[in-house]
């Protein structure tokens, strides 16, 4: 009998609607929560990981599925974050500030997204795949500079510091308490992300993305709409990374450039190659491995003679040997199927 | 109007953006791919001219001269490393491993000497004032630049038209096959167009280091403008980069000096929205598969 109860669980519909129960039961309860001072740092992390994993699910989407290579997946997240700060942000922030209640926010960011995603895809996907990397690179960059450079509109370079944040509210302002609810709620958040993402293609749907991976010519000679197809995946993908931009500000209570630099982007792309392109459970697990290991030598911070500016910098040249190494020795990744990937 | 002096600011900066372009747009053309971390030799170049005028104390011209040629066997042993595994397996997996190597060579480079900004010793020092041509002044340091610029400009138009080397580098860029099957030995080529493109852009970050200070990410925050002149210019066209990249110079001071205090880091912006127009505009003109539309 607990057995079965169990094994429902191991169904991510159901593990997502739990967590996501017990994250707003917790808010309801007004329990407050102390977990240990040294575990703050592991829970933040981990949510950072829950939102990047919805981002990588969309970027795996793309390639893994598709064959789109886009390096400017971030935009996605600094549109909903920025499009969530200006209606949300109250009316004092510097740059437009409306103030409204977060569930407008959270719309604003998913067809501001669908906006800036429709014109950038209309734009780079017709030309040849490396183009659209360099088109979308460039998207990413110009958004980030435009932003960081217009303080009346945008907030400038330090963008907005005081969105109000729901889930702390709630909480009462208890730091233990927003943590723990926030973990788990984005851990439904993500859980449901992963179950739409699987349905969209494990049916006829993701057969045909494989199919536009494998050979574009062909698929449209069957009568497959490969542009449109191609649309769909680039603009679906993009309104989830805006959603999780959108919560991503009401959840840090701030939208600014340096969040979303080009360095998320290949990130995501690391851990997605890493874990292995289309697989969702593969990429989960390899931005999983990257954020890990960028974790663990965090804590080699306290070694004397190394400052933490100098860690930073050995820990992003180890990011990029492991990039380096992943593409030379396994560029199916770790969980990636050769074959499918067209890698011989 | 663009002033005179608005010209010359764009013209140092086209002078290394033009001088970095030139070797991205040839191995674009010739190894097919996107070097993303052709920026990190404009680096390498500029740190290696610090250590030899501010730590070992040479002038300026050894420094160029060893900095340049230095520079040159780095880029060439990362392509025998790095690249050379990979260039039967497609642009993709090239251009990963450029990202993931200019993450690695600026940060090892930051583990080096640090992040702290540094500054060239034993640059040249002096300044040319006119009032002709509405008033301007000339650094000398910025004359040198632009000179050097272009001499390396006549210099690699020689290479290119007057020697065999050249001609066979040009064959290789346009047909591969063909250039092969005519007896040119393209793998040795490309060996050679590697020792071009990073002597080139070490001489690009060399110049570099004497107008801003120097940091890790020097070569880096300009990649994007490079790739652009690259892209406006033509796949693998050398005067059309250097070209663009002077074109983009202007652009970039010109926009500058007209936006107001606040937004003048729009200028990067401009260039950047160009790329993205110069993309789709090109998409529209097929140029067989060299073209940047799908096939």
């Amino acid at each position: 009998m607990i057995g079965d109860r169990l094994k429902l669980l191991s169904n991510p519909g159901i593990f997502g609607s739990a967590a996501l129960l017990a994250g707003i039961a917790l808010l309801a309860s007004r329990l407050l929560l102390y977990p240990p001072g040294n575990a703050f740092v592991f829970i933040e992390v981990g949510i950072l990981f829950l939102f990047y994993g919805l981002l990588v699910l969309g970027l795996n989407l793309q390639y893994g599925f598709t064959g789109i290579i886009n390096f400017g997946h971030v935009l996605f997240f600094g549109v909903g974050g920025y499009a969530t700060a200006m209606l949300v942000a109250p009316e004092s922030a510097r740059g437009i500030a409306l103030g409204l209640p977060w569930p407008i926010g959270l719309a604003g960011a998913i067809i501001a997204a669908a906006l800036v995603a429709g014109i950038v895809g209309f734009a780079s996907l017709p030309l040849r795949e490396e183009y659209v990397a360099i088109a979308t690179l460039a998207a990413a960059e110009l958004f980030t500079d435009v932003t960081a450079n217009l303080p009346s509109i945008t907030g400038g370079a330090i963008g907005y510091v005081s969105i109000p944040q729901p889930i702390n509210i709630w909480a009462g302002g208890h730091y233990g308490t927003f943590l723990t609810s926030t973990l788990l709620v984005m851990i439904g958040v993500l859980s449901f992300g992963y179950v739409v993402f699987r349905r969209l293609t494990d049916g006829p749907y993701g057969r045909v993305l494989r199919a536009i991976r494998a050979d574009k010519e062909i698929t449209d000679t069957i009568g497959k709409h490969v542009f449109r197809y191609e649309m769909e995946v680039f603009v679906f993908a993009a309104i989830v990374a805006a959603i999780a931009g959108s919560i991503y500000a009401l959840f840090i209570g701030a939208a600014a450039p340096g969040l979303y630099t080009a360095d998320v982007t290949f990130l995501l792309w690391i851990g997605m190659l890493v874990g292995g392109a289309g697989n969702h459970r593969g990429v989960l697990a390899g931005l999983g491995i990257v954020m890990a290991f960028e974790l663990l030598t965090r804590f080699l911070n306290d070694l004397p003679y190394y400052t933490s500016q100098q860690f930073g910098a050995l820990r992003l040249a180890m990011i990029g040997l492991l990039l380096i190494v992943i593409v030379r020795y396994r560029p199916e990744g770790i969980w990636g199927n050769a074959k499918e990937q067209g890698i011989e | 109007m663009v002033s005179t002096q608005t010209l010359i600011f764009g013209l140092v900066i086209g002078s290394y953006i033009g001088l970095a372009a030139i070797g991205f747009s040839l191995i674009h053309g010739l190894v097919n791919m996107f070097n993303i971390a052709h920026g990190e030799y404009m680096t390498i170049g500029a740190y290696l001219s610090f250590v030899l005028m501010n730590q070992l104390g040479l002038g300026l011209f050894v420094s160029l001269v060893l900095g340049i040629a230095a520079t040159s066997i780095a880029g060439l042993a990362i392509a025998k490393f790095f690249y050379q595994p990979l260039y039967e397996t497609g642009p993709i997996p090239l251009l990963l491993t450029s990202i993931g190597l200019s993450f690695l060579l600026r940060n090892v480079i930051q583990l080096g000497f640090g992040a702290d900004n540094k500054y060239l010793e034993g640059g040249l020092t002096g300044v040319y004032r006119t009032d002709a041509l509405g008033g301007f002044f000339l650094q000398y340091s910025q004359a040198l630049v632009i000179a050097l610029a272009l001499l390396t400009i006549l210099l690699l138009h020689l290479l290119l038209t007057r020697t065999e080397l050249g001609i066979a580098m040009r064959a290789t860029s346009n047909n591969e096959t063909l250039a092969q099957i005519t007896g040119v030995a393209t793998i040795r080529i490309r060996d050679y167009v590697w020792l071009l493109a990073s002597g080139t852009a070490g001489l690009s970050g060399i110049l570099l280091a004497q107008q801003r200070t120097l940091t890790p990410a020097l070569g880096y925050n300009d990649i994007l403008i490079i790739l652009t002149a690259a892209i406006l210019g033509g796949a693998g066209n050398v005067y059309g980069a250097v070209a663009a990249g002077f074109f983009l110079g202007i652009v970039s001071a010109t926009a500058t000096s007209m936006l107001p205090s606040g937004m003048a880091s729009l200028a990067t912006s401009v260039i950047f929205f160009m790329l993205i127009v110069a993309l789709i505009v090109k998409s529209h003109v097929i140029e067989g598969n060299r073209g940047v539309i799908a096939t």
